[in-house]
């Protein structure tokens, strides 16, 4: 569990996960708003069927992660 | 008073050593042969303690690691109260699993005659409690009972050690604990994944609870519960203080991988599901207290059938039937 190992790498970048969550607040709740809907009487889960809100979310998030980089944080 | 905390590594190893040895890299629950002749193959291997020794031993070496413990410090402070309630001295009492000490500091502050409690640290397993029989008039265990393999064991031992008249008073984490996280991780994979995996430890019921002291021995059980909830700005911080507290998963069968996909889902699933309004989101943690008392010929025992010298009825009067008669217990 070394500071500047693998692990150590990973944490890192996990402490930017928040900001940048931050940043795509709208996708987030659109995705969430998905997944809980399917969780409702008479909906089912399953795999992939929220896809298209998480691409959207999951784009968001690596947009903002470049910004952060062109910041240079 | 005596406060164990941590891995006892004499007895520990050889026994951890044999169960990886058989299962190399499979992820499920093994129930271990129980050492020391116990009666019957109960015993459950759930939780890696050598991982969880390694956790902790990380947590405490963290920069700042008091900032993670709030939620000990509460519950520790609530655990003095129920010492307080019981109107008797404890010459000789014992912490198990007691970290950096959070029962003692409030029984300092409280107690004006004396200001400090001596204290000697042993490093111990709770499940191998190295004392004699009668040794404690006290035991007290805050949160730590969660991660024993064999719980109906580690309470029968505490019963062992305690003398008679003693008392045992313990809290564990009850099963809606972090229900908020366990059901966003839930959602988010098996969205993502198709399936999912346990992250959160199974937690004792309450039912189970009086089961278990009872077989271990003790009387005059009680048991309530408690909530407490603790807002955080998102998903990560919470992962990250139940990390600080080194209450980080350490089951057997827990996944190697939490996919960044994944824990991106959950987030966002939890913030939805789960936040308040001004956009923090709770986690709950829900504390079973149990009191449990080793037998001793002056302690109240439920009365013979028949021998009532009064009725239910006089239940009115009852300030004028108290001074006269023996009060039934």
């Amino acid at each position: 569990m070394s500071v500047n190992g693998a692990v150590g790498r990973v944490r890192s970048r996990l402490r930017a996960f928040p900001e940048r969550l931050a940043a795509c607040g709208a996708e987030a709740a659109a995705y969430g708003r998905c997944v809980q809907a399917s969780t409702a009487p008479g909906g089912s889960l399953s795999k992939d069927l929220c896809a298209r809100e998480f691409e959207a979310l999951r784009s968001c998030f690596a947009a903002a992660a470049k910004k952060t980089l062109e910041r240079g944080c | 008073m005596l406060r164990p905390a941590g891995l006892w590594r004499l007895c520990r190893r050889p026994w951890a050593a044999r169960v990886s040895a058989e299962n190399p890299g499979r992820r499920e629950i093994t129930s271990g042969v129980s050492p020391r002749g116990s009666t019957s193959l109960r015993a459950l291997n759930i939780f890696d303690r050598d991982l969880k020794r390694k956790q902790k031993n990380w947590a405490a070496r963290q920069p700042e690691p008091t900032k993670f413990d709030y939620l000990k410090e509460e519950v520790g402070s609530r655990i003095a109260d129920r010492v307080y309630d019981i109107p008797r001295a404890f010459p000789l009492a014992l912490d198990l699993g007691c970290g950096r000490g959070y029962i003692a500091q409030y029984l300092n502050k409280k107690n004006s005659l004396e200001t400090e409690i001596p204290t000697v640290s042993v490093l111990a397993d709770e499940e191998f409690l190295p004392f004699r029989e009668n040794t404690f008039d006290l035991v007290v265990s805050s949160l730590s009972l969660h991660w024993v393999n064999d719980l109906p064991r580690a309470l029968e031992q505490i019963h062992y050690i305690l003398k008679p008249d003693g008392v045992f008073i313990g809290a564990m984490f009850g099963g809606d604990t972090l229900y908020e996280l366990r059901c966003s991780l839930q959602l988010a994979e098996t969205e993502r994944e198709g399936g999912f995996s346990p992250h959160i430890s199974p937690f004792t019921a309450v039912n189970d609870l009086g089961h278990l002291l009872g077989r271990a021995g003790f009387n005059t059980l009680t048991v309530d519960t408690d909530e407490i909830q603790v807002n955080y700005p998102g998903m990560f911080e919470l992962m990250e203080d139940l990390q600080g507290m080194g209450e980080s998963n350490c089951s057997w069968n827990r996944k190697a991988l939490l996919h960044r996909d994944t824990m991106l889902a959950a987030a966002a699933v939890y913030r939805e599901m789960y936040r308040n309004e001004d956009g923090s989101v709770p986690a709950t943690y829900q504390i079973y207290y149990m009191i449990g008392w080793k037998y001793h010929e002056s302690q109240a025992r439920p009365a013979e059938r028949g021998s009532a010298t009064v009725s239910f009825g006089e239940l009115g009067k009852i300030n004028n039937l108290m001074p006269q008669g023996k009060k039934s217990q």
